[in-house]
């Protein structure tokens, strides 16, 4: 069979495979091939990735399985995927609790604040976080016109990711949050069964919405991590070199991924502009503020209160 | 032995084997597969995700549209609509040679159009006309291979559970845009049927064109399949305007057709019970095979079969016509043995890509794969419409066969011509937007 | 043998038919839900896609008890009737341990792995929907254990009859 990473002390290549939802040119996809490359060199040819795109080995959650039985060694999913194992994950997804991209990496890959969060899966549910990349910020955008403050969001339906979260989220911000399979969207906004969605500027411009829904407004509301993780015993087969080479360098891709996912959400701005689309601001804070509750509900435990306190320290 | 090859070498050699003892076609997948899992990830991991594959593969809300559109065509089949459908076929083209054979192709075409199977069309469709057929001096092996061959029309015309299925293999293309985007090669298709059988019956003077029907009586004739005919405006209509996803749609479509049912008073309550098993039975075999076949495309993906296969195929070759004649020609050669599910499954991750870096749309893609299967399906041995159509018109398979041939032929060029000009395809969608 | 067939038979096919009617029920309520209530339901989907999944793993039971999954006999009808019995149950014996490897034992393990993790919007875990896996082996083995005996006891032909077969 293929190398599974299990001999410690082997002296060939072992290549660990690595799944992926986006295509090969999405700036997480780009980051693991530069990851690759430098770890090979660094452990002088003992460990390379290679990276298995467009969900050729299934959809995130999916692959989170096939890491957590060892079939897999490494894939880059969702947050959300992770509250299933560990309700308390929750707070790193909620609305409004990171200042910048920034923020949220520094945050998300400080040991000191997520350290104990991450290391919870490892025994029981054979699920190591190595670390958080940026997965875009999402912003409100719809048919009808700019949306500045929770009175211009009512009544509106925006489709949003299956959860009761983000349907709950949604109905704060002043709209009516609607679940709906990713693929339905544009037709659905075509037709007026949805009056917008909320989403990345990548997603906003690659999907063609912005032909549909042109008013792309700056809510700024969510940042969901997207997280790389390992089957336990991959790393367990690390020599403690290795391990810290592994570390050292996700730390420097962690930050040449937040440089070039900017570059493509410019690249992915002059493509919606030309298609049509027009970026508004939004009062940032009326949303905020209305999404409080939500945050109040959320936050309700020693362990996430904790987190909470610390990210908001962090800003 | 590279990983690729020996798993490569195991699927193949595995599905023969299973196949030809007669193993069911989902074993025959499945096995092999499942084996090759455990030579990958060992016999836990392996033996794990294999159950794993098969539950995801088919966890998708899309796949719900498959039992929903079979269940209608169950209540249609039940229902009168075929009848209705044919009545008024028959009065459209009562008046060219060999009536009754054109009546049943174009019969086919708009059954084809409110139900998701060539396989319900075929029966549906050759039930009926068949005794008729046979009563009036037609060549019975000919009147069959013609709703044979015009049955698989409906797989493209939407709705279209085989679309619907490539649309999921394909990683989510939109179901919207392929709908529309089958329906100029559907009815191509059809009328390609319809000029074979005309050049038969100008060396058949015997079978007279019909009288035509008095307007008074035509009329009647579609007040009655109106009805049914308006499902297309309501199901497809409201997938393509966006009202509700394919998958609401085919729940409408079900909702739809009972309604039209009790109308007609052709089906009473306590028939529901034995529709839906029947439905139940023939969406489960479908969906237990898309289930099993994504442990194949998986083990494919995990061992890089498709880059082999590309390269050994294609590799020597940058013409994008050569490229897309090879994988014509595959499809075709797969077709024989597999049906048309699980060529879609194995073939789409292995084709699209390389299709797509030659600048193919994916839509006209679904649509060349789906045309090019459409023949597999009257292709013996493997060839569920073949046999139903001649079972239900009572003769044998060898004569059908024969008299299938030059359908095949032309289709074939027509295959060529969809392949080569996307515009027949595309058109459509594009015109309203979908792409 | 016979009598449990039966029973376990009719048991399965009611099942089919409520969760084949629940189902149209889902997917109605979901459209009703959203174009008409302007509350869009957030469960729906996912009870559908799970009601689906144990509807179809059911549902291929019950067609190998009835022996109506698609199968190519056209080589095994023209071999000698004993030759036909021990080729088919060979090919029984390919089903038996897919069912039995992959089905049960396979999906036992992963839905042990998932026992505990909660589903986003479901008030039961994602290991006990995967349970539909296990349980369809379980049920598939059973049927094809019962025909593997019959048929090499010639108490029935070794091919299916054609119009047993399901239409694809
Ligand atoms: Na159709
Ligand atoms: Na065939």
């Amino acid at each position: 069979g293929s190398g599974g990473g299990n001999d410690a002390g082997q002296q060939s290549a072992t290549v660990l495979k690595v799944a992926f939802n986006q295509n090969a040119t999405h700036p997480q996809a780009v980051a693991i091939t530069e990851l690759s490359e430098k770890l090979k060199e660094a452990t002088d040819g003992a460990y390379e990735l290679e990276l298995f795109p467009d969900e050729q080995l299934g959809s995130q959650a999916e692959t989170l399985e096939l890491v957590q039985s060892g079939a897999v060694d490494m894939a880059i999913v969702a947050g959300p995927l992770l509250e299933a194992f560990n309700p308390d994950f929750s707070v790193l997804n909620l609305p409004y609790i990171y200042d910048s991209p920034e923020h949220q990496m520094s945050v998300l890959n400080d040991p000191e604040i997520t350290g104990d969060l991450y290391d919870s899966l490892t025994e029981s549910e054979q699920i190591s976080v190595i670390g958080a990349y940026h997965g875009g910020v999402r912003n409100v955008y719809t048919t009808d016109g700019p949306v500045e403050t929770p009175a211009d969001l009512a009544g509106q339906k925006i489709r949003v990711i299956s959860s009761d979260t983000n349907v709950s989220m949604v109905g704060l911000m002043g709209g009516v949050g609607t679940p709906m399979p990713q693929g339905d969207v544009y037709t659905a906004i075509q037709s007026g069964v949805l009056n917008g969605a909320e989403n990345n500027e990548l997603i906003f411009a690659d999907l063609g919405h912005s032909e549909i829904a042109a008013f792309y407004s700056y809510t700024k509301h969510l940042m969901i991590p997207d997280y790389l993780v390992a089957n336990p015993a991959v790393l367990e087969a690390f020599s403690e070199d290795q391990r810290a080479d592994l570390e050292s360098l996700f730390t420097e891709s962690v930050d040449s991924e937040l440089a070039s996912f900017d570059a493509k959400v410019t690249e992915a701005k002059k493509k919606a502009e030309d298609s049509g689309a027009t970026f508004h601001e939004a009062d940032v804070d009326a949303f905020r503020e209305a999404v409080a509750p939500l945050l109040e509900e959320k936050i309700s435990n020693d362990v996430t209160t904790a987190i909470f306190d610390k990210i908001e320290a962090a800003r | 032995m590279t990983d690729a090859l020996t798993v490569a070498t195991m699927l193949i050699g595995g599905m023969v084997i299973l196949l030809a003892i007669g193993a069911p076609i989902s074993i025959s997948v499945a096995l092999p597969s499942a084996i090759s899992m455990v030579y990958v990830l060992g016999f836990e991991d392996g033996a794990l995700a294999s159950a794993q594959r098969m539950f995801n593969g088919v966890n998708s809300f899309a796949l719900l549209a498959i039992p929903f559109f079979i269940l209608a065509g169950v209540i249609m089949n039940n229902g009168g609509i075929a009848i209705r459908l044919i009545n008024l076929a028959k009065v459209l083209v009562g008046r060219t040679p060999a009536p009754l054979v054109q009546t049943g192709v174009l019969a086919s075409m708009l059954f084809g159009a409110v139900s998701g199977s060539a396989v319900a069309t075929a029966a549906a469709v050759g039930s009926t006309t068949a005794p008729i057929q046979a009563k009036q001096g037609y060549d019975p092996a000919f009147s069959a291979a013609a709703n044979v061959a015009a049955a698989p029309s409906g797989l493209l015309i939407p709705p279209s559970n085989t679309l619907i299925i490539y649309a999921l293999a394909s990683g989510g293309t939109s179901v919207g845009a392929l709908f529309l985007a089958g329906y100029v090669p559907g009815i191509l298709w059809g009328l390609t049927c319809m000029t074979v059988v005309y050049f038969y019956a100008r060396r058949h003077p015997e079978l007279k064109a019909e009288r035509w029907t008095r307007p008074r009586e035509a009329l009647i004739i579609f007040l009655q399949a109106l009805p049914a005919l308006s499902l297309i405006v309501v199901v497809i209509g409201g997938i393509v305007s966006g009202f509700f996803t394919p998958t609401e749609g085919s729940a409408v479509a079900v909702v739809y057709a009972l309604l039209l049912s009790f109308i007609y008073r052709s089906i009473k309550v306590k028939d529901l019970p034995g529709i839906l098993m029947n439905a139940a039975r023939t969406s489960s075999v479908v969906i237990f095979l898309i289930g099993v076949s994504t442990i194949m495309s998986f083990v494919m993906s995990f061992t890089r079969i498709p880059a082999l296969l590309a390269d050994s195929l294609f590799g020597w070759t940058d013409s994008k016509v050569v490229v897309l004649l090879i994988m014509m020609i595959v499809l075709l050669i797969i077709g024989i043995p597999l049906d048309a599910t699980p060529a879609i499954l194995i073939f789409t991750p292995i084709f699209l890509p390389i299709a797509v870096s030659y600048g193919v749309d994916p839509v006209h893609f679904g649509i060349m794969m789906v045309f090019n299967l459409s023949i597999a399906v009257i292709s013996p041995p493997s060839a569920p419409v073949l046999f139903v159509g001649a079972q239900v018109a009572n003769v044998d398979i060898a004569p059908v066969v024969a008299k299938l041939l030059p359908f095949m032929g032309v289709l074939v060029i027509l295959l060529l011509i969809i392949t080569f000009v996307p515009e027949l395809s595309l058109w459509l969608p594009r015109l309203l937007g979908f792409l | 043998m016979t009598k449990l067939k039966q029973a376990v038979d009719s048991v399965l096919r009611a099942l089919c038919i409520v969760l084949f009617a629940i189902l149209v029920l889902l997917v109605c309520w979901q459209i009703f839900t959203r174009l008409v209530l302007n509350d869009p339901s957030v469960w729906s989907e996912e009870a559908s896609r799970y009601t689906f999944i144990w509807l179809s793993l059911i549902g291929i039971s019950v067609a190998t008890g009835e022996r109506a999954d698609v199968a190519i006999d056209l080589l095994v009808k023209k071999l000698p009737v004993a030759a036909q019995r021990w080729v088919t149950a060979v090919a029984y014996l390919s089903a038996i341990s897919f069912a039995t490897v992959f089905m049960v034992y396979g999906g036992y393990l992963n839905a042990k792995l998932s026992w505990n993790q909660a589903n986003p919007v479901l008030p039961v875990t994602q290991g006990v929907l995967y349970l539909a896996v296990p349980v369809a082996g379980v049920l598939l083995t059973f049927y094809l254990c019962y025909h593997f005996v019959r048929i090499v006891l010639a108490k029935e032909d070794a091919t299916a009859p054609e119009e047993m077969q399901v239409e694809l």
